[in-house]
């Protein structure tokens, strides 16, 4: 329906160039051009949080982003992360049991993380609101709010 | 390009436009970036006194600029209540008003504040003053091919200002709000969003408040009638009736609070 864009995307620190329609999704191209999978299309309405990824240091919804448009800005998703804060909330959400089906996990991790780069000791109230956008349909929200907590109180200087 | 290509959509961040794309709501024939114009980002102070805020700027941006203070904190309480922080780092000022949902944040927000929104489009640029500029449900007073390229608001005057929001839940679309503004000289402003088509406003009656606050019976009467002035919809959200019976609530409930504020502040 609408003309062809063609750009380059930095995504988790690999460069490639894309052909695409101009209406295609950042979600869209991670998931079905490059099999990048841990945003989740869930909504596709930029209600559910589920494909949450972050592009020029933001987190934003994948599914409400247009690929063309993040030509310029690195986009980053979980799988590109070795960093140690990421690194110990993924523990942190294992050890103390904040995934059940999995499929909010990586919006939630993204939120988080973003949360804990501004806030590095948030109170439960700021770990909720930044979190507030992530719907866990398993409502485990409890142990996601404590793991979060936790992942602060070892990365907090 | 806008003005050449029929059904060309502008896009600002997507919050809305892409969602409704996804739905199939909408087939744009083309889609027209706003985004890299220096003159839509950003807020900046004006030759009056007051506040430029661009077009492209990002709830959050709005949400957490201290110059947004006084009578003009208000607009930035809007801003903080929308939807969740990702949507916000991604939605914008005009991309919202734009779209004129009359459940939205800004519009009621925009009203109170005596903002005026600068438009631009084939013929040039205007302002139109925000109680003009919301028209119906989903429909602002932009022409074809017109964009909005700034909020415009008015020096910040000492006083206490706020929005306050009925949602069934954070983040969700109001059944009601009511943004409200008191001026130490005395005069009130008060816009209700969510119950009808466009902001519900009376500035003559606001008029006659200037200064009366502190009288409970001028003050509902007020309020009841900004409630019969609105003609609210049944939705998901809550129904008509409901809504109408909420409004005089918010109303006495916003001015009392911000009467109180004042009383503490001096």
């Amino acid at each position: 329906m609408t003309g062809d864009s063609d750009f380059k995307l930095d995504i988790n620190g690999r460069t490639r160039r894309f052909d695409v329609p101009a209406t295609t999704t950042l979600l869209t191209l991670l998931r079905d051009e490059l099999n990048v999978t841990s945003p989740k299309r869930g909504c596709n309405q930029g209600v559910c949080g589920a494909c949450t990824v972050e592009v020029d240091g933001w987190p934003v919804r994948a599914c409400l982003t247009l690929a063309a448009g993040c030509a310029g800005k690195p986009v980053r998703t979980i799988e590109g992360a070795g960093d140690a804060l990421t690194g110990a909330l993924q523990r942190s959400f294992v050890a103390l049991g904040a995934v059940q089906c999995g499929f909010c996990t990586s919006g939630m991790l993204i939120s988080a993380r973003d949360l804990l780069r501004r806030v590095p000791r948030p109170t439960i109230e700021q770990v909720q609101a930044a979190l507030s956008g992530n719907i866990c349909r398993c409502t485990g929200y409890r142990k996601i709010v404590d793991a979060v907590l936790a992942a602060a109180e070892e990365c907090a200087p | 390009m806008l003005a050449n290509v029929p059904e060309a959509r502008p896009i600002a961040g997507g919050a809305t436009l892409v969602a409704m794309i996804n739905a199939d709501l909408v087939r744009p024939a083309a889609l027209v970036s706003l985004d890299g114009i220096a003159e839509l980002s950003g807020i900046s102070g004006t030759a009056a006194g007051g506040l430029r805020i661009g077009a492209m700027t990002r709830h959050r941006e709005t949400a957490s600029d201290p110059r947004l203070a006084d009578s003009l904190r208000l607009v930035a309480e809007a801003a903080a209540v929308i939807a969740n922080p990702v949507v916000r780092n991604m939605g914008t000022m005009g991309g919202s008003i734009a779209f004129s949902d009359p459940c939205a944040d800004y519009p009621s927000a925009l009203v109170a504040a005596r903002a005026e929104i600068e438009v631009a489009g084939p013929t040039g640029r205007r302002r139109v003053p925000a109680a003009e500029f919301f028209v119906d449900w989903y429909t602002t007073a932009l022409e074809e091919g017109e964009i909005v390229v700034a909020i415009h608001l008015p020096p910040a005057v000492a006083g206490v200002s706020t929005y306050r929001k009925i949602a069934r839940t954070a983040g969700d679309f109001a059944i009601a709000a009511c943004a409200a503004v008191v001026e130490d000289g005395g005069a009130v402003r008060v816009a209700v969003g969510g119950c009808g088509p466009v902001p519900i406003a009376d500035p003559a009656a606001e008029a006659g408040l200037a200064g009366r606050l502190a009288e409970p019976g001028v003050v509902r009467a007020f309020a009841a009638g900004l409630a019969e002035m609105a003609d609210p919809m049944s939705d998901v959200r809550g129904s008509a009736a409901y809504r109408l019976r909420l409004i005089p609530r918010l109303v006495e409930a916003t001015l009392g609070d911000l009467a109180g504020m004042r009383e503490q502040a001096a």
